[in-house]
């Protein structure tokens, strides 16, 4: 089946992979590695499944069950955005930001997440078996932050295109370079290399921004219409009003 | 209801037992390849991955809907229910 996956997929997918076992900008490769296996982890966790099922989000479940080493705290993070992302609320937010995670280790924990959460749907949809996570890499997080970041309406601070200066780190720099300044575009631009690691997957799994409005050209194998009526009804079964 | 789209139901049949892992997937995937290729089986797999961890960006984050898009989709997110899914 792999034979059949186009070769900038393919790259695009080691890419991802290479990063999630390098360090990252807050967190080590081995915290990075870790929040993957509980990304994974959280979708057989009778605590995540018992919460899903209750009420309110809010529902005292007993413990997850946990496989990394991480805090207890850190893995709720994990296990809460994987399996009940759609209850999440800006109050569940403040009491976990920053007390638990500063502002740039969350976003940095959602966008591997996310990274995770993109590869292993697709290989699951093809029936594949899940790729082995890679194995850490030593070395200190790079700390390289947006300084331009501010509060926009999200509630992390996100960049705006017009405030990155002409001195930024080039990470910086090439956040915009090819993407429109939508809010889904700039909700891990506090953590560059989240934001732009991410977006390469994206580019590669659905649509480089420059390709999603020329629509007499099909680039994949099904049409833009095809592709925006898988997105919108993925979109819909997670309940995401974005 | 019809989407309208060719392969519409084919490929909402895929996405959606993609999305609860059903017993039902192979099956789907088998109907997606068999109609549409191999090809489209991978990029129509490749937009649901991507499209689940997307969903988990916007909700983790809490960005708003952009003025415009809100504006262009008031009637149909009302009409569809989909106001119900905000986080706030």
């Amino acid at each position: 089946m792999m034979d059949d996956v186009r070769a900038d997929l393919l790259t695009a997918i080691d890419g991802a992979w290479t990063r999630l076992g390098s360090p990252g900008e807050w967190l080590t490769a081995s915290e990075k590695v870790g929040i993957a296996a509980e990304t994974r982890a959280a979708m057989a966790c009778p605590a995540c499944s018992t919460r899903r099922q209750a009420l309110s989000p809010e529902h005292e479940v007993g413990p997850h069950s946990g496989v990394s080493g991480l805090s207890p705290e850190i893995v709720d993070v994990v296990h809460r955005i994987r399996t009940d992302a759609d209850r999440l609320t800006l109050n569940w937010f403040t009491r976990i930001v920053p007390r638990c995670l500063s502002e740039e280790r969350y976003v940095e924990t959602v966008g591997i997440i996310a990274e995770v959460t993109a590869v292993d749907g697709f290989y699951a949809a093809l029936g594949i078996e899940l790729r082995e996570l890679p194995a850490p890499v030593s070395g200190s997080p790079g700390g390289v932050r947006s300084n331009a970041a501010k509060p926009n309406g999200a509630w992390v601070p996100t960049v705006s295109p017009e405030d990155i200066g002409a001195d930024a780190p080039s990470v910086v720099q090439a956040m915009y370079r090819n993407r429109s300044a939508a809010n889904i575009h700039r909700a891990l631009s506090l953590v560059p290399t989240a934001m732009n690691g991410f977006f390469e997957l994206d580019d590669a799994m659905y649509l480089p921004d420059a390709k999603l409005r020329e629509f007499g050209i099909e680039p994949r194998a099904i049409t833009h219409a095809q592709i925006e009526l898988l997105a919108a009804r993925v979109s819909a079964l997670n309940r995401c009003l974005y | 209801m019809d989407s309208g789209v060719p392969q519409g139901r084919l490929l909402l049949t895929f996405a959606e037992e993609a999305c609860a892992g059903s017993s039902l997937l192979p099956k789907a995937r088998v109907a997606v390849a068999e109609a549409m290729g191999q090809d489209a089986l991978v990029d129509a797999a490749a937009v649901i991955g991507i499209f689940q961890a997307v969903v988990k960006i916007a909700d983790a984050t809490g960005i708003p809907l952009e003025d415009a898009k809100a504006e262009a989709s008031a009637e149909f997110r009302a009409e569809l229910g989909l106001n119900a899914f905000s986080g706030e």
